[in-house]
């Protein structure tokens, strides 16, 4: 299995370095995005694969996340996301390690060590003593040496992403230390896929009622999420509206 | 020199006074929209009008509006098209913030910092509940000696950039046909 991802990395690395890698100054390293111009040539493509993942959403997985949540405590809950959370702080300390965050990376690996020793990872003792969680991942690391998103991907049952994310993902998955080394590694993964899609129920549920179009909302709120977590001053530099007297 | 500090002075002042203006504003609408959230009685659409009244008062819905369809649309359509654009709009923006609302439990909003930038004041705040919070950022302006909301950014997710990919999506898909997107926003 990992011959076979290697290759697909190496693939996937190869189609970038002739169509979309670009290594750049760290000032042009994805300029503000105009968000109304993602690039976004496989949308026919995408949009078909978010509907199949709505009805895969509708008939199957969303069920089962309103029946965890409605059964589920809030302990548990909180629990059973902070175990998954666990599992990809080494991930994260290797990533951190390639950005040259030393102190965030030695950060991420005290946490597995405190969080998995004293509880399995099901309770964050680490942030409590002076150890606050820093999100990061491959896709990031990527963004942050330069190399642009890519086209805008929406993937089967996974949902958005780019090419840029998608690969940082396959990465992870090949080298990820935790992940492979635990038996039934595909239960884990499909814990930790239910772990995401119940973290963002709510969120959901809003863009099923209140958007015209769910596909660009959803473009748009992964990128600007994605976006705020590689550039300062994200919130400050956001467009503004033109100021007109009312 | 005396003059250079006087004027220092004053600007400061001035600027103290603003800041201070724009605390009490915040502070006494994020309480009355926890009132209208709180208020709120499931599925009767009872304090409709309550929203009604708070986009109206503190929303800046026309430069939101504008700023949501590219310039050269709003230059070549007429004066009769643009007045249903708004109108529309106010409803679309009326309805999005109550289905958020209706699905949000309501916390406790607190005031975290502000800061003046090119003439628009951007509020710093956290939802909370319980330990849980939310970091909530509001640009705000001062039009017609009234403090007017421009964004709101739950998290990192921006309601008008949002929308205006949203809204761009619908013209380009239309030929910039403003009618077109007005239908969409009637739909909702």
């Amino acid at each position: 299995m990992n011959t076979v991802l290697k290759a697909i990395v190496l693939n996937l690395l190869i189609f970038f370095s002739f169509n979309n890698l670009s290594f750049a100054n760290e000032d042009d390293v994805e300029p503000t995005i105009r968000y109304d111009e993602i690039y976004d040539p496989l949308e026919p493509i995408n949009r078909a694969i978010l509907g199949f993942n709505f009805f895969i959403d509708d008939i199957a997985i969303r069920p089962v996340i309103k029946t965890y949540k409605f059964i589920a405590p809030d302990p548990v809950e909180k629990g059973v996301s902070n175990f998954f959370g666990n599992l990809k702080e080494p991930i994260r300390a290797i990533s951190f390690i390639f950005q040259g965050e030393f102190l965030k990376s030695l950060n991420s690996a005290g946490r597995f060590t405190v969080n998995t020793i004293t509880s399995l990872g099901t309770f964050d003792l680490a942030s409590r003593v002076g150890m606050p969680k820093n999100e990061t991942d491959i896709g990031l690391t990527l963004a942050k040496g330069g190399i642009s998103s890519g086209p805008y991907l929406v993937l089967p049952i996974l949902g958005p992403s780019n090419l840029r994310d998608f690969s940082g993902d396959i990465v992870e998955f090949v080298i990820d230390p935790v992940s492979n080394n635990i038996p039934n590694r595909e239960y884990v993964s499909i814990g930790d896929g239910l772990n995401s899609r119940a973290e963002v129920d709510e969120e959901i549920d809003l863009i099923r009622g209140s958007s015209s179009d769910r596909y660009e909302m959803l473009k748009s709120i992964y990128y600007q999420n994605r976006n705020s977590q590689i550039e300062e001053d994200y919130v400050q530099n956001l467009p503004t509206p033109k100021i007109y007297i009312e | 020199m005396k003059y250079f500090i006087i004027a220092f002075l004053f600007f400061f002042q001035l600027s103290h006074a603003f800041e201070e203006e724009i605390s009490n504003w915040f502070n006494q609408e994020s309480i009355k929209f926890l009132e209208i959230m709180n208020n709120a009685d499931g599925e009767n659409n009872e304090n409709y009008e309550e929203y009604v009244n708070f986009v109206e008062n503190n929303f800046a819905v026309k430069s939101i509006a504008y700023g949501l369809i590219p310039e050269s649309i709003s230059l070549k359509s007429n004066k009769s098209d643009l007045y249903d654009y708004e109108i529309s709009f106010q409803n679309y923006l009326t309805k999005t913030i109550y289905n958020l609302s209706n699905n949000t439990t309501s916390g406790e909003i607190e005031l975290i910092d502000i800061v003046l930038n090119d003439n628009v004041y951007q509020i710093n705040s956290k939802i909370k509940e319980g330990r849980n919070s939310i970091n909530l950022y509001w640009k705000v302006a001062s039009i017609n000696s009234s403090f007017k909301i421009l964004d709101v950014i739950v998290e990192n997710t921006s309601y008008f950039v949002t929308k205006k990919s949203e809204f761009s999506k619908i013209l380009r898909k239309n030929k910039g046909d403003l009618r077109k997107l007005i239908e969409e926003l009637n739909k909702i």
